[in-house]
C-alpha cells in the first residue's frame, strides 16, 4: 500500500514545483508569442477585413478580400499548386541529400571537418549572391549548363525561363542550400548513444541493419523536426521569386508568400495580402498538423513523451 | 587471442577501410558539386563586369582581378558593418540560445497545465512568414516604443525564446536524451533548474551550438527587416552594406561578388569553431561511456 | 455603410494598438522624429541653430555612397539659403518602396524624395502627393512636357531625368557581316521587316550559317542578330507603333485585346520562336544590354538610355565599338520615354520648402554627375533645344559620337515619336503589367501564342486596370 500511495504523493508535490519551474522557463516565450506573434496577428485580421493600401486611411469591407480570393484572383490558384510542388520537391530532396551526407560525414573520412564545412557554405551565403550567380549557371541562352549541354550536342534547356522547369531548377537550388539540416542531422547523429552501436556489432548485425535499427529510430525526433522545418520554410519559400523569377514564367513560381509580398508592398493591398496570408496560414496548418498526426506512429522517443 | 578472432577482426578492418574510401569518393563528389557554384561566384568577383556576361563562359578570369577587393573595400567598410553587426548579433546570439533552452527544457521535461495549448501556440507561430507581421511589428516598435533608427526592434525578439523553430529544436534534442539521466538526479535530490543546468545542458551542447549558429547567419542575412529598421548609413550592417553595390540604377555585379566573398567568412569561421564542440568533442565523450 | 467604415476604422485602430505592444507611449505618434540620414534622429530639435531653418528630409535610392553625395549637394543647397536645411536619406534600391510603404503607415514619410515610376499615379490616388504643378510658375525654363505625372488634371510629379528607350548595336559585328548600320535619324528608321532582315544576316550557328539558310541550327547559335527587351511595359512601344496600344489615350480603356497590339507581341516572341535572330528572354532581368551587346552575344539590342551610363560607358572604354540609332517600327514610329519621379508627400509640413529643394535639386548643374556620365537625360528643354547646352552635355567620352547621340537620342526624345509611358497619367500599371507579364510567360517559349493568351485573359487584364481585382 505504501509503495503505491508514496510516489502518487510525491509525484502530486513536485506538480506544483514543476508548474512553476515551467512557468519560469516560459515567460520569454510567452512574451515573443503575445508581443510578436498573437498581437500582431490579430492585427493583420483586423487588416484584412478592410481595403488598407498602407496609404490612406482603411475603410471596412468584411470578408470582401476573401471571397475576391475565391473567385476573381488570378493568381491564387497557380500560386498554390506553385509552392505545393516547390515544396515538395524541395523537403524530398532536401531531407535525403542532407541526412545522406550527413551520414557519410559522420563517418572517418580523412579532412572530414574540412568537408562538413563544405557542405554547410552554401547555407551561409547571402540570397542575392546565391540566386545571381545560379541565373548565371541557369540563363538560357549563353548560360554554363547550356554552353555544357551544347559542347556535348545536346539541346539546349531553358531552365529558369521555362515553366515546366523552373520550379525543379529552383528546387535544385534549395537543395544545394540544405547545409542547416546536414549541421542539424550531424549533430544528431552525435547523440544516438554509441553504447548501442557497440552491443549491435557484438550481436554481429551489419551496417544496414544498424542503421535502420539504431541509427534510424534514435534520429527519429531529429528526422521529424528536420522534416516539419524544411516543410514550413518551403512552403514560405520568397527569395528564389524576388531575386530571380519574378514568380515567372507565367505564374510558374509565384509562390504564395511571393504573391503576398506582390500584393502588400507592390500593389499596396495590404488588405488584400493579409487575407491572403490566411489562406497560407491554413495551408501551413494543414501541412504541419497531418505531419504532427503521423509523427506518433514513427517517432521514437526515448525520453518519452507525456502528452 | 584466437586466430580465427585475430582473423575476423582484420578482415573487419579490412572492409571498414574500403568502405571509408568509397565514402571519401562519394564525399568529394558532392563536394565539387557543391562548391561549384561557390566557385562560379568567387571567379566572378575576380572578372570585369563585361566579362561575367562574355559567352562562352570561362570557369577562370582572364586576369585574375583581386583589385577588385580593393575597390569593394573602399566602398564596403568591412570592418565597421562588422562591428555594426556584431551588436546585434551577440546579445541576440546569447540571449536567444539561452532562453530557447530555458523554453525548451519546460516542453520537453517538465508538466504544467496548459502546455497542450502553448505548445500548440508555438507552433503556431512557425506557421507565419516574416513578411506578414513586418507592419503590425514596424508600427509597433517605431509609433508604440517610439524606437526609430535603432537596433533593438531586431535584438529584442531574440530575448523572446529565439523563435519557435530554435525552442523546438532544443526540445526535440532533450527529449532524445534517455530520461533515466535526469530522474537519477531527482532521486538525488536536485532541483529542475540544476538538472537543467548540470546534467541537461552538457548533454544537449551541441544542439545549442546549433541554435546559436542559426540565429547567428538569421540576422547576418536578414536584409528585409534590416533595411526597415535601420536608416542611416553609418548604422549599416553587413546585409545592408552589401547593397551598396546596387546604385541608382547600376549593378556592380563583380564588386558584389567580391563582398559577398569578403562578408561570409565569418559565418563559416563560426561553424568552423562551433563544429569543434558538436562533433569532435561529443564524439569524444561518447567513446568513454 | 458609413456606421460600418467607421466600426472599421474603430476596430482597426484597435488591433494596431494591440499590435504596437499594448504601449500607450504617445510622445512619438507625432512626426517630430522624422528618420533622417544622420544620427540626430534621436534628438532630432536639439541642434536647433538660432536662425531656425526649416528641417526636410529626402529620400533617395541608392547606396549608402550615393547617399552621401547627394547629402554633399544638399549642404551646397544648405548654404546657400538660411531657411531650408535638407537631409539626405539614402534607402537601399533593392527595397525602396517597400520601405516607403512602411514609413507611410507609422506616418513617418520623408517630406520629400523620388518614387518608383509605376507608384506615382497610386501613391497619388491614395492622397499620398502633392500637387506640384505650382513649382515652375514664373521660370523661364521648364521641363520638357512628357515628363509630368498627371492625375486627374494635377501635375502631382516631375520626373527626376528623362529617359528613351533606343536601339544599341556593335558596330564591329555589322561591319563583319557586311550590313549597313541602323538609322540614327528618325525619317530614316527601319521597319520591322527590315529590321529582321538585317538580324538574320547577323545571326550565325556554329557553322556560320544564316537562320534561312539550308542546315541552320537554331539549337547551336553562337551569334544572335536583335534582341528586343520584352520587360511588359517596354513592350507598349510595339503595341502603340502597330497601331494598337495597352491603353487609350487618355488611360482610361484597355486596348490590349486589339488585334494590332496581340500581333505586335506576337512578332516580338517570334524574333526567337520563327525568325530564330533573338535569344530567349522571359523578361526576368533587367539587364538586359549587358547580356547582350555588351556580352558580345547579340549584334543590336532595345533597351534604355540609362544603358550609356550605367554599363556601355565602362564597356566602351574597354574596347567595345558600339552606337545609338532609333527603333524600327510597325506602323508608326514610336519610342516611350520616361523618369523616375519626384515627389512631394502629402504627409509634410513643409510643402513650400520642398518644392524649391526639388527645384534647386532638378536643375541639372546639380545633377550633372548622373547627367555627363549618361544614366540621365537632362529634364528641362532647353538642354534639348539649345546646341551649345547640348554639346557640353553630350561631348564627353562618356557617349557615343555626337552626330548619332544627337540624332538618335537628343531629336529623338522631343520628336513626335516620343510618347510618354503610360504610367505618367494611368494607374493600376504594376498591376497591369505584372499580371501582362505572367500572362505572356508562355508566349516567349511558344507554348501559347499572344492572341490565346491574351484573349483568354482580357477580363483579368481588364479587372487589373480598373484596380477591382
Amino acid at each position: 500500500m505504501e509503495t503505491i500511495g508514496k510516489p502518487l504523493k510525491r509525484r502530486s508535490r513536485i506538480h506544483s514545483s514543476e508548474q512553476r519551474v515551467a512557468y519560469i522557463c516560459l515567460i520569454p516565450a510567452f512574451l515573443g508569442l503575445i508581443f510578436l506573434t498573437y498581437a500582431p496577428l490579430v492585427g493583420v485580421l483586423g487588416i484584412s477585413l478592410t481595403n488598407w493600401t498602407g496609404l490612406k486611411s482603411p475603410e471596412f469591407v468584411g470578408f470582401d478580400n476573401y471571397v475576391k480570393l475565391f473567385t476573381t484572383d488570378p493568381y491564387i490558384k497557380d500560386s498554390i499548386i506553385a509552392t505545393i510542388y516547390f515544396a515538395f520537391l524541395s523537403v524530398a530532396g532536401s531531407m535525403i541529400y542532407s541526412l545522406f551526407i550527413a551520414m557519410l560525414l559522420n563517418r572517418k573520412i580523412p579532412a572530414r571537418g574540412f568537408f562538413r564545412a563544405v557542405f554547410y557554405v552554401p547555407f551561409v551565403l547571402p540570397a542575392v549572391a546565391i540566386y545571381v550567380g545560379w541565373s548565371w549557371l541557369y540563363e538560357a541562352n549563353f548560360g554554363f549548363f547550356n554552353y555544357l549541354l551544347s559542347e556535348v550536342g545536346l539541346n539546349k534547356i531553358l531552365f529558369i525561363a521555362d515553366s515546366r522547369y523552373v520550379v525543379p531548377s529552383l528546387s535544385l537550388i534549395a537543395v544545394w542550400l540544405a547545409g542547416n539540416l546536414i549541421v542539424i542531422f550531424l549533430a544528431g547523429l552525435q547523440n544516438v548513444p554509441s553504447v548501442y552501436h557497440e552491443a549491435a556489432e557484438m550481436d554481429g548485425a551489419n551496417g544496414w541493419k544498424r542503421f535502420r535499427h539504431i541509427t534510424l529510430p534514435c534520429m527519429t525526433p531529429i528526422i521529424f523536426y528536420n522534416l516539419l522545418m524544411s516543410l514550413i520554410a518551403n512552403l514560405q519559400v520568397v527569395t528564389p521569386a524576388l531575386a530571380l523569377t519574378n514568380g515567372g514564367p507565367g505564374n510558374s513560381s509565384r509562390f504564395m508568400t511571393y504573391l503576398m509580398y506582390d500584393q502588400a508592398f507592390v500593389n499596396y493591398k495590404l488588405g488584400y495580402a493579409c487575407a491572403t496570408t490566411f489562406i497560407i496560414f491554413a495551408i501551413l496548418a494543414a501541412f504541419t498538423a497531418v505531419l504532427f498526426k503521423t509523427s506518433n506512429r514513427w517517432i521514437f522517443s526515448e525520453g518519452g513523451d507525456d502528452k | 587471442m584466437s586466430e580465427a578472432a585475430y582473423g575476423r577482426l582484420k578482415s573487419k578492418k579490412r572492409s571498414e577501410r574500403t568502405a571509408n574510401v568509397i565514402t571519401l569518393v562519394v564525399v568529394l563528389f558532392f563536394a565539387v558539386l557543391v562548391l561549384f557554384p561557390i566557385w562560379w561566384i568567387f571567379r566572378t568577383s575576380l572578372m570585369t563586369n563585361a566579362e561575367i556576361y562574355r559567352f562562352p563562359p570561362s570557369l577562370l578570369p582572364a586576369d585574375w582581378l583581386f583589385s577588385n577587393y580593393e575597390k569593394t573595400l573602399k566602398v564596403f567598410k568591412f570592418w565597421k558593418y562588422l562591428w555594426n553587426t556584431m551588436v546585434i548579433i551577440v546579445p541576440s546570439c546569447l540571449a536567444g540560445t539561452f532562453t530557447a533552452t530555458l523554453c525548451g527544457y519546460a516542453f520537453a521535461r517538465l508538466r504544467f497545465r496548459g502546455k497542450q495549448l502553448i505548445w500548440a501556440l508555438c507552433i503556431g507561430s512557425m506557421l507565419l512568414p516574416a513578411m506578414v507581421t513586418l507592419i503590425p511589428l514596424y508600427i509597433g516598435w517605431t509609433r508604440g516604443l517610439g524606437l526609430h533608427d535603432s537596433y533593438l526592434p531586431l535584438i529584442l525578439p531574440y530575448f523572446c525564446g529565439g523563435g519557435a523553430f530554435n525552442i523546438f529544436l532544443i526540445r526535440q534534442f532533450i527529449l532524445s536524451i534517455p530520461r533515466e539521466l535526469d530522474q537519477a538526479a531527482t532521486i538525488d535530490g536536485a532541483g529542475y533548474f540544476r538538472i537543467l543546468f548540470s546534467i541537461i545542458m552538457p548533454a544537449i551542447k551541441p544542439a545549442m551550438i546549433v541554435v546559436a549558429l542559426f540565429i547567428f547567419i538569421g540576422l547576418w542575412n536578414d536584409l528585409l527587416q534590416q533595411m526597415i529598421y535601420i536608416n542611416s548609413s553609418d548604422k549599416y550592417t553587413i546585409a545592408l552594406g552589401l547593397t551598396n553595390f546596387r546604385g541608382q540604377l547600376k549593378q556592380e555585379w563583380s564588386l558584389t561578388m567580391a563582398a559577398t566573398c569578403l562578408s561570409f567568412a565569418p559565418g563559416v569561421l563560426f561553424y568552423l569553431i562551433g563544429q569543434k564542440y558538436f562533433v569532435e568533442g561529443i564524439t569524444m565523450t561518447g567513446m568513454k561511456n | 455603410m458609413k456606421a460600418g467604415k467607421r466600426l472599421g476604422g474603430v476596430l482597426l485602430a484597435a488591433v494596431l494598438a494591440i499590435g504596437a505592444a499594448g504601449c500607450g507611449n504617445s510622445e512619438n505618434n507625432e512626426k517630430s522624429a522624422a528618420p533622417t540620414g544622420g544620427e540626430s534622429s534621436k534628438a532630432p530639435e536639439n541642434t536647433s541653430s538660432p536662425t531656425k531653418k526649416v528641417k526636410i528630409t529626402y529620400s533617395m535610392w541608392g547606396s549608402a555612397e550615393e547617399g552621401n553625395t547627394t547629402q554633399a549637394v544638399a549642404d551646397k543647397f544648405n548654404a546657400s539659403q538660411d531657411r531650408i536645411e535638407v537631409e539626405v536619406m539614402a534607402i537601399p534600391w533593392e527595397n525602396y518602396m517597400t520601405k516607403l510603404n512602411t514609413l507611410a503607415t507609422a506616418n513617418q514619410l520623408p517630406d520629400t524624395g523620388m518614387l518608383r515610376e509605376d507608384g506615382v499615379i497610386q501613391w497619388s490616388s491614395q492622397g499620398m502627393l502633392n500637387d506640384v504643378g505650382s513649382m515652375y510658375e514664373g521660370s523661364d525654363s521648364k521641363p520638357l512636357d512628357s515628363l509630368a505625372y498627371k492625375y486627374q488634371g494635377k501635375t502631382v510629379a516631375y520626373a527626376a531625368a528623362n529617359e528613351i528607350l533606343l536601339l544599341y548595336y556593335n558596330k564591329d559585328m555589322f561591319d563583319k557581316a557586311g550590313v549597313p548600320y541602323p538609322p540614327s535619324a528618325l525619317d530614316q528608321a527601319w521597319t520591322w521587316d527590315e529590321f529582321v532582315a538585317a538580324a538574320k544576316k547577323l545571326t550565325i550557328d556554329k557553322n556560320g550559317k544564316h537562320p534561312g539558310e539550308d542546315g541552320f541550327d537554331s539549337q547551336s547559335i553562337v551569334q544572335y542578330g536583335a534582341s528586343v527587351e520584352n520587360l511588359p511595359w517596354q513592350l507598349e512601344t510595339w503595341a502603340i507603333s502597330n497601331g494598337g496600344g495597352f491603353y487609350n489615350n487618355d488611360g482610361t480603356e484597355v486596348r490590349i485585346g486589339e488585334n494590332a497590339s496581340v500581333e505586335a507581341i506576337q512578332k516580338v516572341a517570334d524574333l526567337y520562336l520563327k525568325d530564330h535572330v533573338a535569344p530567349l528572354s522571359v523578361g526576368q532581368t533587367d539587364d538586359g544590354i549587358q547580356r547582350t551587346v555588351i556580352a558580345g552575344t547579340v549584334a543590336m539590342a532595345t533597351n534604355g538610355q540609362w544603358n550609356v551610363g550605367t554599363s556601355l560607358n565602362t564597356a566602351k572604354e574597354q574596347g567595345l565599338n558600339y552606337g545609338v540609332a532609333v527603333l524600327p517600327y510597325m506602323n508608326e514610329k514610336v519610342t516611350l520615354n520616361t523618369g523616375g519621379a519626384n515627389v512631394v508627400f502629402s504627409q509634410t509640413k513643409h510643402p513650400e520648402e520642398a518644392m524649391e529643394w526639388l527645384k534647386w535639386y532638378t536643375s541639372e548643374e546639380n545633377n550633372w554627375g548622373l547627367i555627363s556620365s549618361g544614366i540621365w537625360m537632362p529634364v528641362l528643354e532647353k538642354w534639348y533645344t539649345d546646341e551649345t547646352l547640348t554639346r557640353k552635355w553630350v561631348e564627353n567620352p562618356n557617349f557615343p559620337p555626337y552626330d548619332e547621340y544627337k540624332s538618335a537620342v537628343v531629336d529623338y526624345a522631343q520628336s513626335s515619336a516620343a510618347r510618354p509611358a503610360s504610367w505618367f497619367y494611368t494607374n493600376h500599371t504594376t498591376e497591369f503589367n505584372t499580371l501582362l507579364g505572367s500572362i505572356l510567360g508562355d508566349v516567349w517559349t511558344g507554348k501559347t501564342t499572344a492572341a490565346d493568351a491574351i484573349s483568354k485573359n482580357l477580363e483579368a487584364l481588364k479587372a487589373a486596370h480598373s484596380g477591382s481585382q
